[in-house]
């Protein structure tokens, strides 16, 4: 294959970052940017604007209002819909108003309340030293993705928590502060085992503030479990 | 029977994506009762129309129905998807100097700053963006839901991307 020049590759720098080149683009693309600089430093910056959008950015979930408002008018829509089901029902002389209750709870709109927060789906993640965290922290990412109104909590003891201490970077080089922060806004929680800590001998001031210290880190699982219901996820 | 299984998969395939289309009403029509509105309105039409979805990603299905909606609730036209060429000059000049993103978006007010950049983008950019970058969306995803050839998406993506670097990048030069 032959080497991009830097008119090629510039405009496959975006879509790179994005993640929509293929494989074959990529490696070429990869190639120039080891030996270009100044397509690097493109490269560099725009993985940063993404980074400090990413992290600065955070979705506004929908009103719990506003859920029961779409509840409400689809199902005065499905009813509207259906007026065959009311006419066969009363041939057989069964009253209205228990007709309407029993429409009323066949069309129940159930996947509203399962998403709205009070019914939301508790989970804790389990994070040591056998976990790549930036693999972690993408899974998490997805499920809180799939899973709106996800209660998250992620604790980590031993060397799992690494990349809870200020200035950690992955092996890209991005920090991960970045990443928890992210999470952090979206409602997922970090804890930091004091055991660990005191074991390890490493200053608390050094855990970045977006994260929790917890006294025991297995201990905290135990309790989640135990006293509040939370699922465990091992990552 | 036909009936519930529309409604099951309605709310199994469309109604999952409720926070996404709020979000984006809320980024294209700022005030919140407007984007409650136009969203109820979006989900009304996504249900009569449910018939017309055939598979696939009914997140990108709703959206563009959400976004629609939201066009239609400030009573204006949608951008329009006019051939924009995908030129290198809009990629030439991305400002190289962002800090480090740690400084950038650690800080509370660093989080307000990308906010109102964001905010700030003319319209096709800053939806385009909101979509890339808060939702995720594939450049195919975008496409479906703005109603524009992927060779626009990216355009706008790069040219948003720029003004937002520009914007964050040296708030100091600009004194
Ligand atoms: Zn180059």
């Amino acid at each position: 294959m032959t080497a991009l020049t830097c008119a090629q590759a510039r405009p496959l720098v975006q879509a790179y970052v994005d993640g929509e080149l293929d494989t074959a683009a990529s490696l070429a693309l990869e190639r120039h940017l080891a030996r270009c600089e100044a397509c690097r430093a493109e490269h560099g910056t725009l993985r940063r604007l993404r980074a400090a959008v990413g992290a600065g950015l955070t979705a506004e979930p929908a009103p719990a209002a506003l859920r029961r408002a779409i509840g409400r008018r689809l199902r005065a829509e499905r009813e509207r819909a259906r007026p065959w089901r009311l006419r066969t029902r009363a041939l057989v002389a069964v009253p209205a108003a228990i007709l309407v209750a029993a429409a009323a709870l066949a069309l129940a709109p159930i996947a509203y309340e399962r998403l709205a927060p009070g019914g939301a789906e508790k989970i804790v993640y389990h994070v040591n030293e056998t976990t790549d965290p930036a693999t972690a922290l993408r899974n998490i990412a997805n499920h809180v993705q799939s899973a709106p109104g996800l209660k998250a909590v992620v604790v980590a003891h031993n060397n799992g928590i690494d990349f809870l201490l200020a200035g950690a970077r992955d092996k890209d080089g991005e920090p991960f502060a970045v990443r928890v922060a992210a999470l952090k806004s979206q409602g997922v929680d970090f804890r930091v085992c004091g055991n660990t800590l005191a074991r390890r001998e490493i200053d608390p001031r050094r855990v970045i503030p977006a994260a929790k210290l917890v006294p025991s880190g297995v201990a905290e699982i135990g309790r989640l479990q135990a006293k509040e219901g939370y699922a465990y996820m091992r990552l | 029977m036909g009936r519930d299984g529309k409604c099951e998969r309605f709310e199994r395939l469309i109604v999952p994506h409720l926070d996404a289309a709020y979000d984006l009403a809320r980024w294209l029509v700022r005030d919140p009762a407007v984007a409650q509105e136009a969203v109820q309105e979006a989900y009304l039409r996504a249900y009569r129309f449910f018939d017309s979805f055939h598979g696939g990603d009914g997140r990108a299905w709703v959206l563009a129905i959400v976004r629609n909606a939201c066009f239609t609730a400030l009573d204006r036209e949608p951008p329009r998807a006019t051939f924009e060429a995908f030129d290198e000059e809009c990629h030439a000049d991305t400002p190289n100097g962002l800090p480090p993103p740690e400084e950038v978006a650690m800080a509370r007010e660093a989080q307000a700053l990308v906010r109102d950049a964001v905010a700030g983008l003319p319209e096709e950019f800053r939806e385009a963006i909101v979509l890339r970058e808060l939702h995720g969306l594939s450049y195919k995803e975008i496409a479906a839901v703005t109603d524009a050839p992927i060779g626009t998406v990216m355009s706008r993506l790069a040219r948003g991307r720029t003004a937002l670097a520009r914007r964050l990048g040296a708030p100091e030069r600009k004194k």
